[in-house]
C-alpha cells in the first residue's frame, strides 16, 4: 500500500474539493434518506388515519393549537439562509487563504504533462473519452446530457413529492437521478481522480502510479469479433447492434415501467414516454459501454467513417 | 413519528438563533482579520525579512561605529592630519571677525528683504491679473480702460513696514526697484562671504579627504548615511527591472545586505545570542564576489540570469528559489552556481576571476579532455572535423562545377567553329573563355580551401591513439586485458570501462587488430635507462605524464601515466613515438578515404614523402592528414636520446609482456566483422582513429542545451519514485558510491543535477533492474571520474541551457577580448598551464614536483606578462620552432639553460595566430605591434652604456647567456642578443627598473636604478663620464643592448673574465621576495 502516492493525490489542491465531496455525499444522501423515511413514515400514517390528517401538516412535526399555519420567509427563511452564508463565506475564505491556486509551469508546446487531467468537475467527461470517440462524448453526450436535465420537468407527471422529501413516492424519478448523479457523474470524477495514472492507465487506490508501467492490452471491435471487415459491413452490423438495443431495451423498460409506476405511466403522454424512454436507455448504455471496454476489451460497437459509438 | 416530545411553541418561529449567529460572526471575524493578516503579511514574507533586516543592520552598524571612530582617531593623531588641522584652525581664525560681521549683515537685509517682498509679490500679482484682462479684453475702448486701471493701481502708494519699525510709502515702480536693489545688495556679500570663507572650506575639505584616504573601513560620517537609510526604510519590494531582457528580480527584498559596501557575514547578521545563523542571517550576507557583482551589474544582469529560480515570486522562499515542482528554472545549487556563467559564456574556455570559476572551466576542461565530446556533440568543442567536413564538401562542389566548365566551355568552342555567322561565334568564344576564367577564379578558392584544410587537418585532434598503429605499438596478448577494464592496468587512464563481454573483447581486438597498418618499423638500438629516467624527469615529461602509481604518482594528469609502459609497448614504435609522436604511418586523404601508401606516389612517380610541407595527396592533389592526431609535441630530442627515454619506460612494468595469455583468435578473420559491429557500436572512433571509422559520426546525444530538457525527458527509469522520494540510492557498487560528490542520496534527487550525478557516476545505473539486449544496454562507459570531477561536469552541464536572454547579453566580444576567449581554447587544448603560469596564483604541474621545488629557477618561465615582453612576429616565429635554428634544434631557443624543454607543437598557421593574439590581448597590447624605433648611440654613450652593462656591481653578464657552452651551462638567463628581435624596448626598460613586480621571484635583480632628481641613475658607481648626463640610465643601458651585437658581446665577456657562481644574483640588492616560483627572466 503506497500512502504516500494515496496522500499526494489527496493532498494536491486540485483533488481537494473531491476528497471533501465524498464524506458531503455520503451525509446528504443520509440526510435526505432520513427526512424521506420519516416523510414516509407520516404519509403511511396519515393514509390510515384520516383524522390525524386534519392536526397535521409540515410533514414531521404534528399540529399544535397557537401555532401559525403558515410562517414568514422573513425572518425566518431568511435567517437561517444567511446562516448558511456566513458559514459558506467563512469556509471559501479559509480555504483560498490555505490552499493556493495549482498553477504550474510556463507552458511548454514540446512537452504534455502525464496524465494531463482536465479540472474536476470535468473529469467525467475526460473519463468518457476512454469509451466513446472524441465526438461523442466530447459533443454529442454532453448536449444530450443538458437537453436531458432541461426536459425533466416537462416528463415529470408526478404532481407528488414537492417541497419534501421522500422516496415512497418518487421511486423512479429519485432512482434515476441516483444512478445517473452518483453512479455516473461522480464515479467517473472519482475514477479520474483517484484511479487513473500516468498514461491513463488504470491504477488502483495505494498502487504506485509508476512512469515506467507498461501494460499489455488488445482493444477490439465488436464487429471484428464477428469477422466482419469491410466498412459497410461494420457500419450496418453496429447500427443493427445499437438500434436492437434501443428496440429491446425499450421493451425491457416498458415492461418494467408498466409494472412498477403503472400510476406516471398513466399519466404520460406519448411523447413524453418515448423521450423519456430515449433518454433513459442512452444513460443506461454508458455504463454498459463501459462493462464492455472494463470488462470484454471491447472498443467500439458501431464503426463508421464520420463517428464510432 | 418522531421520538421527541412535540414542543410547546412552534420551534420555526421561536427557535433562537444568537447563539450560532455569535459563533458564526466571531469566526467570520476572526477569517477576515486572518485573511488581512495574510495579505499583509503571509503573502508577504519579504516584509518580515526587511523588518529584521533594519534591526539587525542598525545593530551591526552602530557595532562597527565605535571601530570606525576609533580609527579615525588613530589617522586624526597622525602629523599630516595635525598639519591640515592647523591650517584649518589657522584660516579659520583669520576668517572669523569679517566673517561674523558680514553674516550679521546678510541676516539683516535678508530681514528687509522679506518685508519688502510681502508687499511687493502682493502687488504685482494683482497687477499680472489686470494686465491678462486687458490683453484678452476685444473691444479697443475695454482695453484702453483697463489700462488706465493698471496705471492707476501703479501710482497707489503702499506701505512697507521695516523690521526696525519705521514705515516707508513706495508706489509699484520704486517698490520694483526697492526690491531688486535689497536683492542685488545681499547677492554682492553673500559672494564677499563665499571669498572669506573658500580657505577655510578647502583645509576643512582636505581634512574630509584625507580620513577617507586612509581609512581601511567606512568612515563614521558613511555609516552614519547607511544608520539614517536603515532606520528610514519603510518596507516595500526592492525590485530589479530590465525590460530589454525581459528581467524582473526581486531576491533583494529579502537579500538586503547583497550590495552593501561592508562584507556582511551570516555570523555578523545574526541575532544577539543566536547560537547558529537562522534563514534571516543566512539571508542578509553580502555577495561572496563583490569583484563579480562590479563586472556584472545588478542592475544590468539582474539575478536570475546567473542564479536561475523564480526571480518575479515573492510569496515564500521555495517560490522565489525555484525549488518547487513546475517551475523549470529552479536555482543553481550553491556547489554549481557557477553553471550560471555558462548562459552567456558558453564560448569562453577558461572562466576565472579570483576564487571563483574554476569549477565551471574545470568542467569545460574536463568534457574535452575525457572525450565526451567524441560522442556528444556540444556546440563550440571539437569543431574542426565539422569545418573539415564542409571544406571537403566544397571542395568537391567546386571540382565538379570546374570539369562541367571545361565540358561545356569545349562544346561551346566547337559550337562556334560551326556557327552560321562571325558574330554568333565570337558570342559563343567569348562564353567559353568566360568559363575559362570561372575556373581560374575557382582555382583560387580550392587553393584557399586546401590552405584551410592544412590547418584544420594540424589542428583536429582525438583524445585516444591512433588504433592504425595497434600492430606496430602495441604487444598484442595485452589488448584484450586493457579492453577487460582499463582501470585495472592504469587507474588513472582516460580510457573508460566499457563493460564489454569477452565475447566482444575478442571480436573488438581482432578487428581493431586485423584492421591496422602493416608497414615495417627501423629498428632501433637499445638505449641508456639510467639517462633516460633523468631526461624524463628533467626534459618537462611530467608536465603531462605521470609515473609511479598511487601515493607515489608524479606529474600530471593531461596524459597516460607511464608506471606499466613496458608491458604494453613495442620499444622501436617507442622511439619514434618520442622521436615525433606526430608521424604517422602511413598518410590519410580525407576526400578518398583512404590511407595513401607509397604504391599510390609510385603510380605518378612521385617519391614516397609526406610532411607538412609535402601533405598534397599524389592522387587528388589536394590536402592529406600527414600527422598522428595526438597533441603530444615533438621535444626535439636526439634519437640517442630518445632510445634512451623509451628504453627507462620499457623498464616500467609489474610483469613481463610476455606473461600475457595468449590471444591468437585476434588473427581469427571471422571475427573481424563482429568486431567491426561492436566498434561502431560502441563509438569507439570518437577518440580514436580506426581504419574505416575515420568520418564516423557521433553516437551520443547532443548536450548543448542538455539542462535545460524538461525533468520529465530524464530518463530515470525504474527509479523514478526512488528519486522523487529519496528512499533507496541505486547506486550499489562501492567505487560508484565514491564518485558522488555528496555521497549516496540522503532525500530526493529528482533533478537534473541528481540524474547527471548519478549518471556520470555510474552511467549504467538507470539500466538497473531492466533487462536488455547486449545492444539495447547503454554505451555510455564508466569515466572512473572523482567527486570534483563529476561535480565540474555536473556544473558545466546544468549550465548548458537554452536562454530567453536577449543575444547581446552573450559573452561574444569583438575585440581584444574575443583574442583572448580564442586563445583559451588553444592553451587548455596543448596543456600549456602544466608548465607555465598564465594567471596569478595558477598552479603549473611542475611547480609541485619536489626537483622544482627546489631549484624554481628551473621552471619553465611565467606567462603572466608575455605579450607586453615580446614581439609578436618573434613570439610566432618562437612557437613554430622553438629552438630558434633550423640546424641546432636540441636546445632551447630563448632559455638553454634550462633542462626543460619547451617543445615543438607543430601549431597549425592558425593555431599560431590565435596564440600570439592571446598573448598580446592578455596583456592589452595593441594589435597590430610597430615597434618603436631604437635610437642609435653615440660612440660616447656607447663607452657609457658599456660601462653599465659589465659594472662590477651587475655584471649581467654573470646571469645571461652569452652563446659560449661553457659559460651558457651555468647561466640562467636569456642571451641579449635575442632582445633586439625578441623584445619591446618599453617593456623592457620598465623591466631592468624593477622586475619584481613583473615576474615576482625572478632572479632577476630588482633595485638595479634608482630615482635621483626626475631622473633614473645606475645604483652602483657611474665612471666618471656620466657627469652631466640628463637622460636616464636605464633608457640607455636597454637601447645599448638592443644594438649589441655578438662581436660587443664577446668583447664584454672576454674583458670581464668568465664569471663563476651565476645562480647568485647581483650583489646590488637580493630579491625580497623568496617566492617558491618563476623562471629567471
Amino acid at each position: 500500500m503506497d500512502w504516500k502516492q494515496l496522500w499526494e493525490i489527496c493532498s494536491a489542491p486540485d483533488n481537494v474539493p473531491i476528497v471533501g465531496m465524498i464524506p458531503l455525499l455520503i451525509f446528504y444522501c443520509y440526510l435526505a434518506w432520513k427526512q424521506a423515511k420519516a416523510n414516509d413514515d407520516l404519509i403511511g400514517e396519515l393514509e390510515t388515519n384520516p383524522a390525524l390528517a386534519k392536526t397535521h401538516h409540515r410533514k414531521s412535526w404534528p399540529f399544535r393549537p397557537g401555532w401559525q399555519k403558515e410562517v414568514h420567509v422573513w425572518p425566518f427563511l431568511l435567517r437561517i439562509e444567511f446562516l448558511a452564508t456566513m458559514i459558506v463565506t467563512i469556509i471559501l475564505m479559509v480555504w483560498s487563504i490555505t490552499l493556493y491556486a495549482p498553477l504550474e509551469e510556463p507552458a511548454n508546446p514540446n512537452l504534455t504533462m502525464n496524465p494531463a487531467k482536465a479540472p474536476w468537475y470535468f473529469l467525467g467527461l475526460q473519463e468518457m473519452l476512454v469509451y466513446f470517440d472524441p465526438w461523442i462524448a466530447g459533443v454529442v453526450m454532453p448536449t444530450l446530457i443538458i437537453i436531458g436535465l432541461m426536459i425533466i420537468p416537462y416528463i415529470d407527471t408526478n404532481p407528488l413529492g414537492s417541497g419534501y422529501y421522500t422516496w415512497k413516492q418518487r421511486k423512479f424519478a429519485i432512482g434515476t437521478f441516483l444512478f445517473g448523479f452518483i453512479i455516473l457523474w461522480v464515479s467517473m470524477i472519482i475514477i479520474g481522480t483517484f484511479i487513473r495514472g500516468p498514461g491513463w492507465q488504470w491504477f488502483w487506490p495505494g498502487q504506485t502510479w509508476d512512469h515506467n508501467r507498461l501494460i499489455y492490452e488488445v482493444n477490439r471491435d465488436l464487429p471484428d469479433l464477428f469477422g466482419i471487415a469491410s466498412n459497410a459491413g461494420k457500419a450496418i452490423f453496429g447500427a443493427i447492434v445499437v438500434g436492437a438495443y434501443y428496440v429491446l431495451g425499450g421493451f425491457g423498460v416498458h415492461a418494467f415501467f408498466r409494472r412498477y409506476n403503472p400510476k406516471d405511466y398513466k399519466r404520460m403522454s406519448l411523447l413524453q414516454y418515448s423521450l423519456m424512454q430515449f433518454f433513459l436507455l442512452t444513460m443506461v448504455a454508458l455504463p454498459l459501454k463501459m462493462l464492455l471496454r472494463l470488462g470484454f476489451n471491447i472498443k467500439y460497437v458501431w464503426i463508421t467513417p464520420w463517428f464510432n459509438v | 413519528m418522531p421520538e421527541q416530545p412535540i414542543p410547546e411553541q412552534d420551534p420555526v418561529v421561536t427557535k433562537s438563533y444568537a447563539l450560532h449567529y455569535v459563533l458564526a460572526m466571531v469566526i467570520l471575524m476572526a477569517t477576515l482579520f486572518w485573511a488581512l493578516w495574510d495579505e499583509a503579511l503571509g503573502q508577504r514574507p519579504w516584509k518580515a525579512f526587511q523588518n529584521e533586516w533594519k534591526q539587525r543592520y542598525t545593530a551591526f552598524l552602530d557595532k562597527t561605529q565605535p571601530k570606525s571612530q576609533s580609527e579615525v582617531k588613530g589617522v586624526q593623531t597622525t602629523p599630516e592630519y595635525q598639519q591640515l588641522d592647523q591650517v584649518y584652525e589657522q584660516a579659520n581664525a583669520a576668517a572669523k571677525p569679517r566673517k561674523e560681521e558680514l553674516q550679521k549683515q546678510i541676516t539683516n537685509l535678508s530681514a528687509q528683504i522679506l518685508a519688502v517682498q510681502n508687499v511687493f509679490t502682493d502687488r504685482r500679482a494683482y497687477v499680472n491679473a489686470l494686465n491678462y484682462q486687458m490683453e484678452t479684453d476685444t473691444s479697443a475702448s475695454g482695453k484702453a480702460s483697463k489700462r488706465k486701471e493698471i496705471d492707476d493701481y501703479k501710482q497707489k502708494p503702499a506701505s512697507v513696514e521695516f523690521p526696525d519699525g519705521h514705515k516707508e510709502q513706495y508706489n509699484y515702480a520704486q517698490l520694483e526697484e526697492k526690491y531688486n536693489a535689497l536683492k542685488d545688495e545681499r547677492t554682492k556679500l553673500n559672494a564677499e562671504l563665499g571669498d572669506v570663507l573658500k580657505p577655510v572650506t578647502a583645509a576643512s575639505t582636505a581634512m574630509s579627504a584625507y580620513i577617507n584616504e586612509h581609512m581601511v573601513d567606512l568612515t563614521p560620517s558613511q555609516l552614519e548615511g547607511l544608520i539614517k537609510k536603515t532606520k528610514e526604510w519603510d518596507p516595500k519590494i526592492v525590485q530589479i527591472n530590465v525590460a530589454e531582457a525581459n528581467i524582473v528580480d526581486r531576491c533583494e527584498s529579502c537579500h538586503m545586505g547583497i550590495r552593501e559596501p561592508l562584507k556582511l557575514t551570516a555570523a555578523s547578521m545574526s541575532a544577539k545570542g543566536a547560537k547558529k545563523p537562522d534563514e534571516y542571517a543566512n539571508a542578509f550576507v553580502s555577495h561572496p564576489e563583490p569583484e563579480l557583482l562590479k563586472m556584472h551589474d545588478p542592475d544590468k544582469f539582474g539575478c536570475s540570469p546567473c542564479h536561475q529560480g523564480n526571480g518575479r515570486a515573492t510569496t515564500s522562499e521555495e517560490k522565489a528559489h525555484g525549488n518547487y515542482e513546475h517551475w523549470l528554472w529552479p536555482m543553481y545549487p550553491k556547489e554549481n552556481a557557477e553553471a550560471g556563467c555558462q548562459t552567456c559564456h558558453s564560448a569562453d574556455m577558461v572562466l576565472i576571476s579570483g576564487e571563483v570559476g574554476w569549477t565551471i572551466s574545470e568542467g569545460k576542461d574536463l568534457f574535452r579532455q575525457k572525450g565526451c565530446m567524441g560522442c556528444h556533440r556540444y556546440e563550440g568543442y571539437d569543431k574542426e572535423p565539422e569545418d573539415l567536413n564542409t571544406v571537403s564538401q566544397q571542395i568537391k562542389q567546386l571540382e565538379q562545377a570546374k570539369k562541367d566548365n571545361i565540358k561545356e566551355a569545349a562544346d561551346l568552342m566547337k559550337q562556334a567553329d560551326t556557327a552560321a555567322s562571325n558574330e554568333e561565334a565570337n558570342q559563343l568564344n567569348d562564353k567559353a573563355v568566360a568559363l575559362k576564367i570561372a575556373n581560374s577564379k575557382m582555382d583560387g578558392r580550392i587553393q584557399q580551401l586546401d590552405f584551410q584544410s592544412h590547418s584544420l587537418l594540424q589542428d583536429t585532434k582525438k583524445v585516444g591513439p591512433n588504433l592504425k598503429d595497434v600492430r606496430l605499438k602495441l604487444n598484442k596478448n595485452w589488448i584484450p586485458v586493457w579492453l577487460k577494464k582499463p582501470t585495472d592496468f592504469r587507474p588513472t587512464t582516460k580510457m573508460p570501462n566499457f563493460r564489454l563481454s569477452d565475447h566482444q573483447i575478442q571480436a573488438i581486438s581482432a578487428f581493431i587488430w586485423q584492421s591496422a597498418f602493416t608497414d615495417a618499423l627501423p629498428k632501433q638500438k637499445p638505449g641508456n635507462a639510467e639517462h633516460g629516467k633523468e631526461l624524463f624527469e628533467t626534459r618537462g615529461c611530467l608536465a603531462c605524464h605521470s609515473i609511479g602509481e598511487g601515493d607515489q604518482m608524479q606529474g600530471g594528469t593531461f596524459a597516460a601515466n607511464l608506471s606499466r609502459e613496458g608491458e604494453k609497448a613495442n620499444y622501436d614504435y617507442l622511439v619514434r613515438w618520442i622521436h615525433n609522436a606526430r608521424q604517422r604511418t602511413r598518410p590519410y586523404c580525407p576526400l578518398e578515404k583512404k590511407d595513401i601508401g607509397p604504391e599510390d606516389y609510385a603510380k605518378k612517380g612521385l617519391p614516397y614523402q609526406w610532411d607538412l610541407e609535402h601533405s598534397q595527396c599524389p592522387n587528388d592533389g589536394h590536402e592529406l592528414q600527414v600527422q598522428n592526431m595526438t597533441v603530444m609535441p615533438s621535444l626535439r630530442l636526439p634519437v640517442e636520446d630518445t632510445q634512451d627515454i623509451a628504453s627507462f619506460l620499457m623498464t616500467q612494468k609489474h610483469q613481463e609482456p610476455s606473461a600475457y595469455a595468449d590471444a591468437s583468435y585476434m588473427d581469427d578473420p571471422k571475427l573481424r566483422d563482429e568486431g567491426k559491429k561492436w566498434v561502431r557500436h560502441y563509438g569507439c572512433a570518437g577518440c580514436h582513429e580506426i581504419s574505416g571509422f575515420e568520418d564516423e559520426g557521433r553516437i551520443g546525444t547532443e548536450l548543448t542545451y542538455e539542462g535545460s530538457k524538461p525533468i520529465e525527458r530524464l530518463d530515470f527509469a525504474l527509479f523514478t519514485e526512488a528519486a522523487q522520494r529519496g528512499t533507496t540510492e541505486p547506486i550499489t557498487d562501492k567505487e560508484d558510491l565514491q564518485r558522488l560528490p555528496d555521497g549516496p542520496a540522503k532525500g530526493p534527487w529528482y533533478d537534473h543535477k541528481g540524474f547527471f550525478e548519478h549518471k556520470l557516476a555510474e552511467p549504467n545505473v538507470y539500466d538497473k533492474g531492466k533487462t536488455k539486449s547486449e545492444t539495447e544496454a547503454l554505451r555510455m562507459p564508466n569515466l572512473h571520474l572523482n567527486q570534483e570531477q563529476i561535480r565540474a561536469l555536473t556544473t558545466f552541464l546544468l549550465g548548458s541551457e537554452e536562454n530567453s536572454l536577449p543575444s547581446n547579453y552573450q559573452y561574444k566580444p569583438g575585440d581584444a577580448r574575443r583574442d583572448i576567449q580564442d586563445g583559451w581554447w588553444v592553451v587548455k587544448k596543448y596543456n600549456c598551464m602544466g608548465c607555465h603560469q598564465f594567471i596569478p596564483g595558477q598552479k603549473t604541474v611542475l611547480m609541485g614536483l619536489p626537483q622544482y621545488r627546489e631549484n624554481p629557477e628551473q621552471l619553465p618561465p611565467k606567462l603572466l606578462t608575455e605579450g607586453a615582453r615580446v614581439d609578436p612576429e618573434w613570439l610566432r616565429r618562437f612557437l613554430s620552432n622553438p629552438s630558434l635554428s633550423e640546424t641546432d634544434t636540441n636546445r632551447n631557443g630563448v632559455r638553454p639553460y634550462l633542462k626543460v624543454r619547451m617543445p615543438t607543437f607543430s601549431f597549425s598557421a592558425n593555431e599560431q595566430r590565435k596564440l600570439v593574439r592571446f598573448f598580446q590581448a592578455l596583456s592589452q597590447q595593441a594589435m597590430p605591434y610597430v615597434p618603436e624605433p631604437v635610437p642609435t648611440l653615440t660612440a660616447k654613450e656607447t663607452e657609457m652604456a658599456r660601462s653599465l652593462f659589465s659594472s662590477t656591481a651587475a655584471p649581467c653578464l654573470k646571469c645571461h647567456a652569452t652563446g659560449d657552452p661553457q659559460h651558457d651551462k651555468i647561466a640562467t638567463a636569456p642571451n641579449f642578443l635575442l632582445a633586439k628581435e625578441r623584445l619591446k624596448p618599453d617593456w623592457a626598460e620598465r623591466w631592468v627598473l624593477d622586475p619584481q613586480a613583473i615576474s615576482p621571484g625572478t632572479s632577476m635583480p630588482s633595485g638595479l636604478f634608482r630615482r635621483d632628481h626626475g631622473q633614473w641613475v645606475f645604483a652602483g658607481p657611474t665612471p666618471p663620464s656620466f657627469q652631466g648626463y640628463e637622460k636616464d640610465h636605464s633608457k640607455l643601458l636597454v637601447d645599448y643592448i638592443f644594438q649589441l651585437t655578438p662581436e660587443e658581446q664577446r668583447r664584454v665577456a672576454a674583458s670581464m673574465g668568465r664569471p663563476q657562481a651565476s645562480n647568485r644574483a647581483p650583489t646590488i640588492r637580493k630579491p625580497t621576495t623568496t617566492a617558491a616560483s618563476g623562471g629567471s627572466r
